[in-house]
């Protein structure tokens, strides 16, 4: 938009607003203004009311959590079902451990590893191929263990 | 109605004073009722529309969160116009042709006013829905462009573009 076209649509739109403020328009009653403020000033009590209302419910709501609480506590302070829970868990986890197999494993495992050990202390020539043939051998326990 | 006076009574709203509330009818309830007149062209459904804006505004004045106070009010005035139009299911009627008959039958009954004003609100009837609410929301609320295009989420050359297109052909209908 060039210069004058920019000032001819100003021009226009102030003209056109001097003809809206020359005819304005009807205006409310003042009974019409004082029904409103009637209304506002109800909507606003009313307003109130429910903050109100909804106070008075969360107090309530909380107050009964509280006790709900104390009661519970109360009857079942003395044994907190989360210990309880824990402590079967691993029981039950050192009970499997006693398995006759899982035993057998276990010592098995433990020998192949002390003889391993013996070997790579041992400065002989062969040692490497001892370590090798135990380390295969530990590997082949140790998967038979975990497949059961 | 200096500025700090009308900022005052706001503050005093947030705070649910009363009395401020209903100093707040005082400023706009005129330019309000006004501004939902010349689109509906009925004195009834303003008055009606004018009650439902500021019980509106009891609930929603918490949510001001200062700038123009005057695009937030009018703002909210649109809202429950087109509110209103889709309640009804009038917006074909009022939006469309049928408007200029109603607006021309509404500026017969409204009384109270010269011959002027009612070849004025025969005019704003032959003009564009959208363009004759442009023309009222910048006329009443005292909005500059860019709030409004701001509050309408539109490009302020667009809003620039109709309200000049509407007030040029409401100055050749009126001349």
């Amino acid at each position: 938009m060039d210069e004058a076209a920019a000032r001819q649509t100003a021009e226009d739109i102030e003209k056109g607003e001097e003809i809206l403020g020359a005819n304005q328009s009807p205006g409310p009653d003042e009974r019409v203004l004082a029904e409103v403020k009637k209304s506002v000033v109800a909507a606003l009590r009313r307003q109130r009311t429910v903050v109100f209302q909804k106070r008075i419910l969360g107090a309530a709501v909380a107050a009964a959590v509280i006790v709900a609480s104390v009661l519970v506590m109360m009857r079942y302070g003395n044994t907190p079902a989360g210990n309880q829970q824990t402590r079967l868990i691993a029981s039950s986890v050192w009970e499997g451990a006693d398995d006759a197999d899982v035993t057998v494993l276990k010592a098995e495992i433990e020998n192949i590893q002390s003889e391993l050990s013996g070997a790579q202390s041992d400065d002989g020539g062969n040692g490497s191929n001892d370590i090798g043939d135990l380390e295969t051998e530990l590997i082949e326990v140790n998967g038979d263990m975990w497949k059961g | 109605m200096a500025q700090h006076d009308i900022d005052r009574v706001i503050i005093g709203c947030k705070k649910g004073d009363e009395g401020c509330f209903t100093q707040l009818v005082d400023i706009y309830g005129r330019r309000c009722f006004g501004y939902f007149y010349r689109l509906t062209g009925n004195r009834d459904l303003s008055e009606e529309l004018l009650s439902e804006l500021f019980v509106k505004l009891v609930e929603k004045i918490s949510s001001y969160r200062g700038g123009s106070f005057d695009g937030w009010i009018f703002t909210m005035a649109s809202n429950i116009f087109h509110d209103h139009l889709r309640f009804k299911q009038r917006q074909t009627r009022l939006l469309d042709g049928h408007s200029k008959r109603i607006m021309s039958q509404s500026a017969g009954t409204a009384g109270g006013k010269d011959d002027d004003a009612d070849k004025l609100q025969m005019a704003l009837g032959e003009l564009d829905s959208d363009v004759r609410e442009l023309v009222m929301m910048r006329f009443y609320s005292q909005m500059s462009f860019k709030e409004i295009a701001e509050s309408r989420r539109e490009p302020i050359g667009t809003i620039l573009s109709k309200v000049h297109r509407g007030l040029k052909k409401l100055r050749e209908l009126m001349g």
